[in-house]
């Protein structure tokens, strides 16, 4: 126990022993964090973790699902139920971006999100659709979707009754992306027997549309891109680990040490009148309090 | 704590200006990560940007007060750094 406490003392308090520095912020023990970070990297890179266990990210279509209804029962609407042909068609959407490289709701050669759900074949009397892409966790999209007045009117639009989701992970732009699609929708019903339809205009996406008419509709396959994404599957929300908490976790207990060490080492230091040569405590402190700061803004993403 | 407090006032009187840069560089970076939510390359150089700051920071604050070191230099370049490595995984996994 003495031993123990005896390395713990020589870590974060300066006396002689440490030549009046903590151990932990010796150039050393500097040396040695450096180390372990570039060999995680080098191993994170290596084994390629996030597409062998295919997800970089800890969003699941179940947590999705279950937040977006949370919010529909907090505002007084009905739940949404989760409809196969809307998560296939948000997964095609997602596909297609990736193949096309393009981060929009609309595609570059005009697809709109309803050529999607249409080709899924589903029929809709209303439809919508969420994009959302480089989140780390479900709860973030939400967050963000419901901050957004255009998103959140869609997450709480009355008129819909089914929902479909998509969370695929690939290359856009060059750079590794999650891209999340939510496609909402109501199937035809009563509006079927309609004999005038309104042909929808260009409009905001997250507006409802109506369907002109009933109509079968091709279903073409989606081209497959040659750098296949990966699909995070429902069956990610039961892995015993998640990736983007371990490395979120890794990353603030690194910086909560680093940052004890260094109010340790500064109140022993100014306490004891110790002069010393090094760097200063006050600029480290800042340094890592502004990236533990910024650590906040890497877990959100975008969304459109 | 009341050495702290003591030390603090007379570290940050005496350097007022270097330390007003940093903490404007601070909050520089983080307005930036918060501009360039979802775009992963342009976070990371946010990050390379801000941790190379740090480290010229660290030099000229010590050319001003006359106690550049070797040490002192590395010291500033292994913080910077590790901290750029670890958040890499979580920025460009």
């Amino acid at each position: 126990m003495k031993t123990i406490f005896d390395f713990i003392h020589h870590l974060f308090v300066p006396k002689e022993d440490n030549n009046y520095r903590a151990k932990a912020l010796h150039p050393d023990f500097l040396t040695y964090y450096l180390l372990i970070a570039l060999f995680l990297t080098f191993v994170f890179k290596q084994t390629n973790l996030h597409n062998v266990l295919g997800f970089a990210t800890d969003i699941s279509t179940d947590k999705l699902y279950q937040l977006t209804n949370q919010v529909r029962e907090k505002n007084g609407l009905s739940d949404l139920s989760y409809n196969e042909r809307l998560a296939t068609a948000a997964y095609q959407k997602a596909q297609d971006m990736f193949s096309r490289n393009y981060w929009a709701h609309y595609g570059p050669n005009g697809s709109t999100p309803w050529d999607f759900i249409l080709r899924a074949n589903y029929q809709y009397e209303f439809a919508g659709e969420n994009l959302a892409k480089n989140f780390l966790f479900s709860q973030g999209v939400m967050d963000a979707w419901m901050n957004s007045s255009t998103h959140r009117d869609n997450l709480l639009k009355k008129d819909y009754s089914e929902v479909g989701f998509a969370v695929v992970n690939g290359i856009l732009n060059g750079e590794q992306t999650t891209l999340v699609v939510q496609m909402f929708g109501k199937p035809l019903g009563s509006l079927a027997k309609k004999t005038s339809p309104i042909i929808p205009e260009a409009q905001p996406v997250q507006a409802a549309e109506k369907v002109p008419k009933p109509q079968v509709v091709e279903i073409s396959p989606v081209p497959v891109p040659k750098t296949q994404p990966a699909i995070l599957s429902k069956e990610s929300s039961v892995l015993p680990f998640r990736l983007a908490n371990i490395t979120l976790n890794m990353n603030v207990v690194f910086l909560g040490f680093l940052m004890l060490a260094l109010v340790l080492d500064f109140y022993f230091a100014s306490k004891l009148n110790i002069v010393r040569i090094g760097g200063k405590n006050v600029a480290h402190f800042m340094f890592l309090g502004f990236v533990l700061i910024g650590l906040l803004f890497l877990t959100k993403g975008a969304i459109i | 704590m009341k050495h702290i407090v003591i030390y603090l006032k007379k570290e940050v009187k005496k350097n007022l200006l270097d330390y007003l840069f940093l903490f404007t560089a601070g909050v520089f970076f983080v307005v930036s990560l918060n501009m360039f939510k979802g775009e992963r390359m342009l976070e990371f150089v946010v990050l390379l940007g801000f941790a190379s700051f740090y480290i010229v920071w660290g030099i000229y604050h010590h050319i001003l007060e006359d106690t550049l070191h070797l040490k002192t230099v590395i010291e500033y370049i292994l913080i910077a750094f590790t901290v750029v490595f670890l958040l890499k995984i979580l920025i460009l996994p």
